[in-house]
């Protein structure tokens, strides 16, 4: 058998159905191959950037990992952005690039460039194949990789010459990675001292992120803190992982989070952080971070964040379900003032409601967002760009289950949302995917609008189009002098006309009246549709903590 | 020795990244590199590094955790707060002149020459800054000097 057919065997193995690639010189001799291997379903990409990002999309909607191909040189550069993407998420990613024949490396060969070193810091883990003896074992070993401990994309570069190599088929046998030994970090027990610290404490509070969700945890979560009666909130990335409208709920945390839920935050004296990173988009400024805590509780599977910007008082080094679990039974006793720090956050929850203003005329995108929710309840799911339309997805969607609400948090990457969304419905072609995003991500990958009419995909496309980049235009307003600078995109193309060009319907949205009956098409229409919203340029995102300030310094939306 | 660095012996696999790895980890995450040592290890297919990492504006723990997560990693121990044999290694090409007061202060001639000779010594760190002030105040021609090697001292 070729290096190729060891490779596309490998990935049979693996249960993988589908790819995302692009062909080209090096990675020819497995393009060869393809078709020998029908159970590999491949989804031809118009970017290779779109090909990671759908890769994470799929791989974020039914948790198995996305697959991506693509060829040496600038096709595997142009994976970079969507590969860190996946890394600052820790969403299970394979990349297999191809590379210059072995004997060309080093020599400025025709599309080379040094994938390993270009990749290294935005992969989890990445090989170069330069030998058939390597194959298949770094396919399994890269599978292993990227879908245990904390997840995350694996990138394997295999020379040309490899690809074409002919050996003979070995038997599989265990793999032995002793650099990755995960039971070995494992350090649970504090698990009791952590369940009688948060049972205990007057004023807690659950901070719950994205290893929540990737470690199947919402039940444990749920449970956890109905026993313990401690108030939970989320990051952004763990949205999903506690249902907003349990009573319990302090929705989303953060520089963008509800009032009610930072408040709960800064008045805290115990604080759990679960699967979380305990960034700067979760903490604004440090040194006001949460400064009535007197025990800091932090679960991630991931030693290396225990102490990388909050110092714990208990670590709990586990996968987030595990260590939920371990702590629950040791849940015995509530401290009984725990009811008056209930009231208290309720009333911080009526005093700092979320709000906007809808009263000017213009269209807002809230309204556009409640429309959408009241259709689709907790049955679809929501795949969002970056930027203000992130954030307006994020709040004012009441998640109630996790899976529902995909966005790029970590890296922050324009142009995700629909190569993600393609990816999703890819995934789960059950449910209903509805892509929200900016005018000036949207046109960043917008040529995947060709895949998703190839494969008539039902993707409902909600573009908030405010003519500008709304969420630096909010910032250079509040925080850098009101000075507008190189954030209106006054030539963006007539998206209708885009939506026509690329072979789906879309249409214009203008009034509030209008939003229904367009709403009503889209869910109409077999395949994709696009409806171009026409909001309020001035819109902004509230509640916001000013750059450089602490979380108890939030603005909230002008009242009415 | 700052409490900002850690003394770190790395045992890794070899293989052509691996080096770049561990370099990259220590760059993007704002630490810095005060010495490096790299030789073959007791095991085959695995290299021992020494590392003398400054931690920079990293809280220090972050060092070790961080260059665990490599795969190429495959133990670490972190020997800062350790007893430690700590061996460095300097080689210099001195005027014939200086020879006799180098080698009273342990010195070994390596090649004896009539214009210039050259001479090793091996030390703790501190032993071989001292002696690499020696042979500057000699006026030496040349000299190289290792980083460290580190070992555990047995209880």
């Amino acid at each position: 058998m070729t290096g190729a057919d060891l490779v596309l065997e490998a990935l049979e193995q693996e249960g993988v159905d589908l790819i995302f690639g692009y062909p080209g010189g090096a990675n020819l001799p497995i393009y060869q191959r393809l078709p020998e291997h029908p159970k590999l379903k491949h989804i031809l990409v118009r970017h290779e950037q779109g090909a990671a990002h759908m890769a994470d999309g799929y791989a974020r909607a039914c948790g198995r990992p996305g697959v991506v191909f693509a060829t040496s040189g600038p096709g595997a550069l142009n994976l970079v952005t969507g590969l860190c993407t996946a890394y600052m998420d820790s969403v299970p990613m394979i990349a297999i690039t191809g590379q210059v024949n072995s004997t060309q490396v080093g020599r400025d060969a025709f599309q080379e460039s040094d994938v390993i070193g270009a990749t290294s810091s935005v992969t989890k883990h990445s090989y170069l194949v330069t030998d058939i003896a390597q194959l298949p074992r770094v396919i399994h070993e890269a599978f292993h990789i990227a879908t245990t401990g904390r997840p995350g994309p694996v990138l394997i570069d295999i020379c040309k010459d490899v690809q074409m190599a002919e050996a003979e088929r070995t038997p599989r046998t265990a793999l032995s990675i002793p650099g990755y030994q995960l039971n070995g970090h494992v350090r649970l027990q504090d698990a009791k001292v952590a369940a009688e610290a948060l049972a205990h404490a007057e004023r807690p509070v659950i901070l719950a992120g994205h290893g929540v969700l990737l470690s199947h945890a919402e039940q444990a979560l749920l449970d956890l803190a109905e026993k313990a009666g401690v108030p939970v909130g989320t990051t952004l990335l763990g949205i999903g992982g506690f249902p907003v409208k349990h009573p319990l709920s302090l929705h989303m945390t953060g520089f963008m989070g509800t009032g009610w839920c930072l408040k709960a935050v800064q008045n805290a004296d115990v604080l759990m952080m679960v699967g979380m990173r305990v960034d700067d988009r979760v903490t604004a400024r440090l040194a006001d971070f949460a400064p009535k805590v007197t025990t800091f509780i932090h679960v991630d599977i991931d030693g290396s964040e225990m102490g990388k910007n909050v110092r714990p008082h208990i670590e709990l080094v586990a996968d987030a379900r595990n260590a939920l679990e371990a702590m629950l039974p040791h849940v015995d006793s509530v401290d009984d003032r725990r009811g008056a720090w209930l009231t208290q956050i309720d009333a911080w929850r009526e005093e700092h409601p979320l709000r906007y203003t809808h009263s000017n005329g213009h269209l807002q995108p809230q309204d556009v967002l409640i429309d959408m929710y009241k259709r689709c309840r907790n049955e679809a799911v929501v795949v969002a760009d970056v930027g203000q339309n992130q954030i307006w997805a994020a709040l004012w969607w009441n998640y109630d289950r996790p899976g529902l609400f995909i966005n790029s948090g970590g890296a922050g990457t324009m142009g995700f949302a629909l190569p993600a969304a393609i990816g999703a419905k890819f995934a789960r072609p059950d449910l209903d995917v509805w892509c929200v995003a900016g005018e000036g991500g949207f046109v960043m990958t917008a040529q995947e609008l060709s895949v998703a009419v190839e494969h008539q995909l039902d993707i409902k496309i909600v573009l908030l189009n405010n003519f500008s980049l709304g969420m630096v235009r909010q910032f250079q307003d509040d925080f850098y002098g009101g000075v507008r600078s190189q954030v209106e995109l006054t030539h963006i193309p007539d998206f209708v006309k885009l939506a026509d060009a690329y072979g789906l319907p879309g249409v214009r949205v203008e009034r509030l009246a209008d939003v229904g009956p367009a709403m009503d098409a889209a869910q109409r229409t077999k395949g994709p549709f696009l409806i171009d919203f026409r909001i309020d340029p001035e819109a902004n995102v509230y509640p916001i903590v000013p750059l450089g300030k602490g979380l108890n310094d939030f603005w909230e939306a002008p009242q009415q | 020795m700052s409490d900002r660095i850690r003394v770190l012996s790395v045992l890794v696999e070899d293989g052509s990244s691996t080096l770049t790895k561990v370099a990259g980890m220590i760059r993007r995450r704002g630490f810095h590199v005060r010495a490096i040592t790299v030789g073959p290890s007791g095991e085959p297919g695995r290299s021992r590094m020494t590392l003398q990492i400054d931690a920079g504006h990293a809280e220090v723990d972050q060092v070790k955790k961080q260059l665990e997560r490599l795969v190429e990693v495959v133990e670490i121990e972190d020997l800062t707060e350790h007893d430690v044999h700590s061996r460095e290694l300097v080689v210099a090409r001195v005027k014939a002149s200086a020879v006799p007061e180098l080698v009273a202060k342990g010195a070994r001639v390596l090649e004896p020459g009539s214009v210039s000779t050259t001479v090793e010594f091996a030390g703790e760190g501190e032993e071989v800054g001292a002696f690499v002030e020696e042979l500057r105040r000699h006026g030496n021609l040349d000299v190289v000097r290792s980083g460290p090697v580190v070992m555990r001292r047995t209880a």
